[in-house]
């Protein structure tokens, strides 16, 4: 194909189109414009390019995966990992009609406070710490810091020695002015790499690099902190056992973590809770309790805002489910398609 | 139309609908900082009680947060009720911004992504622009988990009846991404762990050395290997059932005296000459190179399309599909890593070994690899030599020409003979997974041996067992350095300063710093040592201007803190970290007090100099 072929047929190509294209082919291609994908794809290497130009004059077909937003006459369904036993429900919620702004926004505002109720989840993740090491996976904002200090309290009740550990200098020092304020600042310490403040309070609050530390020290017979008496340690966002360079800190922790002790890992996003419960079971000394729900307490909705100020909702239906796949807002996919087309020829024209 | 929506307006648009207060995620710091400018450009400003009520917390704040008084930003804060919130500014500035949304008291705050995980940050509101952020040097989609990090600040209990994600395009945006992160389930923790050096020590150090293994075993990462090797188990169970009718004949290994038979004969017809073996490194690997087999070459993943050898080549040869789709020839040696992972697809005998549309599909799938495929841990074994460099015998001296079961034979042996190295190579990948992590401690320990640090029988040394509570990246480079008294009688600032060397692993410009001459030849020197390391340690930054800015910050103890950010383009919360991360390299250093009293006691001094004014308003 020539160059001046290749070019005509990919200028007449929505963008949407385009980024399908070079997907995996263009490095950053979602960062260009419609000229400059052009410009790339023409300079491809002859390999890559035959291939490009291959998927180019295939019939256009809608993939599942990445349907293109324009020219699509029906709701626009995106269909993840759908089987086919699905598609009846599937088309009646599409068939509802889409909601609309006023709805999108209703019931907004401020409730009156209410008189505190422990959720049933946090009264089980409490109860069940006396026997089981808990695992807390629930939404952002679902209140794991309640669970953490009653944990907390129940074990100082009881002489116990508690570590509270946050991957980030930043969180322990929020918790720090925290528990500090709840226990009295006597009872709560904190340590860094060079600073032991108050290090043989009951209540200790580090980063988990500090706490792998302390437990090799341990473990080799060097101890400073009163770790015999050691009832309960906390690991806060401990979805960072994931993270490529710190994650390995947190399997140490867990593995070294004294065997009176018990452990509770809160997080808000782990897709495979089940497994880390399953692990923890298979080395402790107690077995784990999991706790996992996905129900937000507070719902959440979502709209799309277009750059000229115009807000719109962002799906079809009001609330987000989970792992149903998801219908776009007709309006959403029109302004998107219109903005699209706008910014297209906003950089056509310089 | 504006190809994003202004961040004035936005706020507009938000207050009118009674959206906030809102947390705006923008790309980057500087679309943070920028978007705050926007606001100083603007007449309006909010009520006076509510700029009054901001102004006070603030200098509340203040008390126990100096740096906070007469912060640039401080006076915008209180005017337009919106702020900046990223790693570019102080913990203090950082802490003030929380401590007024948690209040309520501020409509908008623009933030990097970074905010996503930890810090405790609710709005009624989160306004997301992106769909991808910048991680190590590259960008790269948003994970399901970051997104809902991201969307779940929106709402607050006891606050809110319901909470609100905005999306607004961008030209960085894919709504595909960010749909599929709101309504899908956050992705699998997989295991990230590590050996490294200090945790070969440390382990060493409280158990006898037949203990580890089994220590190794508790880790997640082999709690998962587990995993695989169960479904590798699996499909072995399959093969075993469909070898039963291939059991044993006249002869009991009837499929090995076939095929050397069978070879044998072929050699004997053609006269060829045997084929040189393979070394040791690539024999093992080969029966993993199998069409499908995701790689990494170079640079970067590449899936194989076929083996083969030339006639002409020593070597066997590999055509692979790299990520960017294009098709090389490349030695098998020159594969770098085999992961446990095989796309599947169906061959095809000639160029380009698959269908056009299957090479399409292949590389769209090289791109969608996670990063952190794990890796298949391949051992090289004698024994393997043996049965690839089959030695060639005359076809006289076997039995097989007048055998009964030869009709058999012949018939069976190609199917069987490809389930028996079938059911070779999942015995050898479940051998690997279960024995990979041992293998990659007692490397780690080798070296550690050879260095002196531990003894032929895995006991600590009296240099193991100071160095083992040095326990920070670039362990190795340290503790060498303190052996080959490199800081011997070493001033602290020059001290500090080559562990801020050490300590920074950002890339983010900064500017020329003057620096003594003596900082200048040490950081040679630690160059020319990392550089020797390099084999067994990835070296580290080493950049000049961040060491010359630390010794500045320790030999000019009344050098004051806004005088040493004007001499750096860094920005101010980065320095912070650059100093605290130091702070951290030299408090592993000053627990070296019992082998190495005088070097600790420098390391002391060092940080308490360093910890003034911003260093000492937070533990
Ligand atoms: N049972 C409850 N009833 C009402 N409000 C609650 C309850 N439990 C917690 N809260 C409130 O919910 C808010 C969020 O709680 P918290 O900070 O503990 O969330 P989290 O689960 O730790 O979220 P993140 O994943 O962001 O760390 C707090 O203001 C807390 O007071
Ligand atoms: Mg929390």
């Amino acid at each position: 194909m020539t160059n001046e072929e290749l070019t005509g047929l990919l200028q007449a190509l929505p963008l949407r189109q385009l980024h399908d294209l070079t997907r995996g082919r263009v490095h950053r291609h979602f960062r260009l414009g419609k000229r400059r994908l052009i410009e790339v794809i023409l300079s491809l290497p002859p390999e890559s390019r035959s291939l490009l130009e291959v998927d180019v004059l295939k019939p256009k077909r809608q993939s599942p995966h990445q349907p293109s937003l324009e020219n699509s006459p029906q709701p626009f369904v995106a269909k993840p990992t759908q089987k086919k036993g699905r598609g009846k429900a599937k088309l009646s919620a599409s068939l509802e009609p889409p909601i609309t702004v006023s709805e999108l926004l209703d019931g907004l505002g401020v409730p009156t406070a209410q008189p505190f109720h422990a959720d049933p989840w946090q009264i089980e993740a409490i109860s069940k710490l006396a026997t089981n090491d808990v695992i807390a996976s629930v939404p952002t904002g679902s209140g794991k810091t309640y669970v953490a200090i009653e944990a907390t309290r129940r074990a100082l009740e009881q002489d116990q020695t508690v570590i509270y550990t946050s991957p980030l200098k930043a969180l322990s020092n929020t918790k720090y002015m925290e528990f500090s304020q709840l226990f009295g600042a006597d009872r709560v310490g904190i340590l860094t790499g060079d600073r032991k403040d108050n290090a043989q309070a009951p209540l200790l609050i580090m980063t988990t690099e500090i706490l792998r530390n302390l437990l090799y020290d341990a473990a080799s017979g060097q101890i400073d902190v009163r770790l015999n008496t050691l009832g309960l340690v906390i690991l806060d966002e401990s979805q960072y056992l994931a993270d490529p360079e710190r994650g390995v800190v947190w399997e140490e922790t867990i593995i070294f973590c004294p065997s009176q002790a018990r452990l509770l890992l809160l997080s808000a996003s782990i897709g495979n809770p089940q497994d880390l419960s399953s692990w923890l079971t298979s080395i402790r000394a107690v077995p784990c309790h999991l706790i996992h729900h996905q129900n937000r307490s507070v719902p959440l909705r979502a709209g799309y805002l277009h750059p000229d100020g115009v807000m719109v909702p962002f799906f079809r239906t009001r609330d987000i489910t989970k792992g149903r796949g998801f219908t776009f807002h007709p309006e959403t996919k029109r302004l998107l398609a219109q903005y699209e087309g706008e910014t297209l020829g906003h950089r056509n024209r310089r | 139309m504006p190809p994003a929506i202004h961040p004035v307006q936005l706020v507009e648009v938000l207050r009118r609908k009674q959206l906030t207060p809102a947390i705006v995620f923008l790309t980057s710091r500087r679309a943070c900082d920028e978007a705050i400018s926007a606001f100083q450009r603007q007449e309006g400003s909010l009520p006076p009680e509510r700029t009054q009520a901001i102004a006070t917390v603030l200098e509340q704040l203040a008390v126990d947060y100096p740096s906070i008084t007469g912060h640039p930003l401080m006076e915008t804060v209180a005017q337009f009720g919106v702020a900046a919130h990223h790693a570019g500014h102080l913990p203090s500035w950082k802490i003030a911004i929380e401590e007024l949304m948690r209040q309520g008291q501020l409509d908008a705050v623009f933030a990097t992504t970074t905010l996503a995980a930890g810090v405790d940050f609710p709005a009624r509101t989160v306004v997301i622009t992106q769909s991808s952020v910048r991680k190590a040097r590259d960008f790269s989609d948003l994970t399901v988990g970051e997104i809902q990090q991201l969307a779940g600040r929106g709402g607050r209990r006891g606050k809110d009846f319901v909470g609100f994600v905005m999306i607004t395009p961008s030209p960085y945006i894919d709504l595909q991404v960010l749909s599929k992160g709101l309504t899908g389930f956050p992705e699998a923790i997989e295991s990230q762990f590590v050996i490294s050096y200090p945790m070969v020590l440390n382990l060493l150090k409280a158990h006898p050395l037949d203990h580890i293994e089994g220590i190794l075993a508790k880790s997640f990462a082999q709690f998962q290997l587990n995993r695989r090797v169960d479904v590798h188990q699996n499909s072995l169970d399959t093969i075993h059932q469909d070898m039963r009718p291939f059991g044993p004949r006249v002869c009991t290994d009837w499929i090995s005296q076939w095929q050397v038979y069978d070879q044998a004969r072929r050699r004997h017809s053609q006269r060829r000459p045997a084929s040189q073996p393979d070394p040791p490194g690539t024999a093992a690997k080969l029966p993993f190179l199998t069409p499908g087999r995701v790689i990494r070459v170079s640079k970067g993943f590449a899936v194989i399309l076929r083996q083969y050898r030339s006639r002409g080549q020593r070597y066997p040869m590999l055509s692979i599909l790299r990520a960017k789709g294009t098709m090389t020839e490349s030695p098998a040696m020159m594969v770098n890593h085999i992961y446990d992972h095989v796309l599947e697809f169906t061959t095809l005998r000639a160029f380009p070994w698959c269908s056009p549309t299957t090479l399409s599909h292949l590389t769209h799938e090289l791109t969608q690899l996670p990063s952190n495929l794990p890796v298949l841990p391949v051992l090289a074994d004698e024994e393997q030599q043996n049965e690839e460099s089959l030695t060639p015998v005359l076809t006289d001296e076997f039995a097989c020409p007048t055998c009964p079961s030869q009709p058999a034979c012949r018939k069976d042996h190609a199917v069987a003979l490809r389930l028996r190295q079938k059911e070779k190579g999942i015995i050898k990948t479940i051998h690997a997974l279960r024995t990979g992590l041992w293998l990659r401690f007692q490397k780690k320990s080798h070296v550690l041996h050879k260095f002196g640090y531990l003894t032929a029988t895995s006991e600590l040394t009296s240099e193991g067992d100071w160095a083992r509570l040095i326990r920070i990246d670039h362990s190795l480079l340290i503790t060498e350095l303190i052996r080959m008294e490199a800081f011997a009688a070493i001033e602290p600032a020059l001290l500090a300063a080559v562990m801020a060397g050490i300590a920074h692993d950002d890339d983010r410009p900064g500017s020329y710093q003057r620096m003594s001459p003596g900082l200048s030849t040490m950081l040679h020197q630690v160059r020319a040592v990392a550089d020797s390391l390099a084999s067994y340690e990835d070296p580290p930054l080493l950049r000049t201007d961040v060491a010359a800015l630390t010794e500045q910050w320790i030999s000019q103890p009344t050098l004051s803190w806004a005088n040493l950010v004007r001499k750096t383009a860094m920005a101010e919360g980065d320095v912070y970290r650059l100093f605290a991360r130091t702070i951290e390299f030299l408090s592993q250093i000053q627990t070296l007090k019992i082998s190495h009293p005088s070097l600790a006691e420098t390391a002391i001094s060092a940080i308490t100099t360093m910890r003034r004014e911003v260093l000492e308003e937070l533990p």
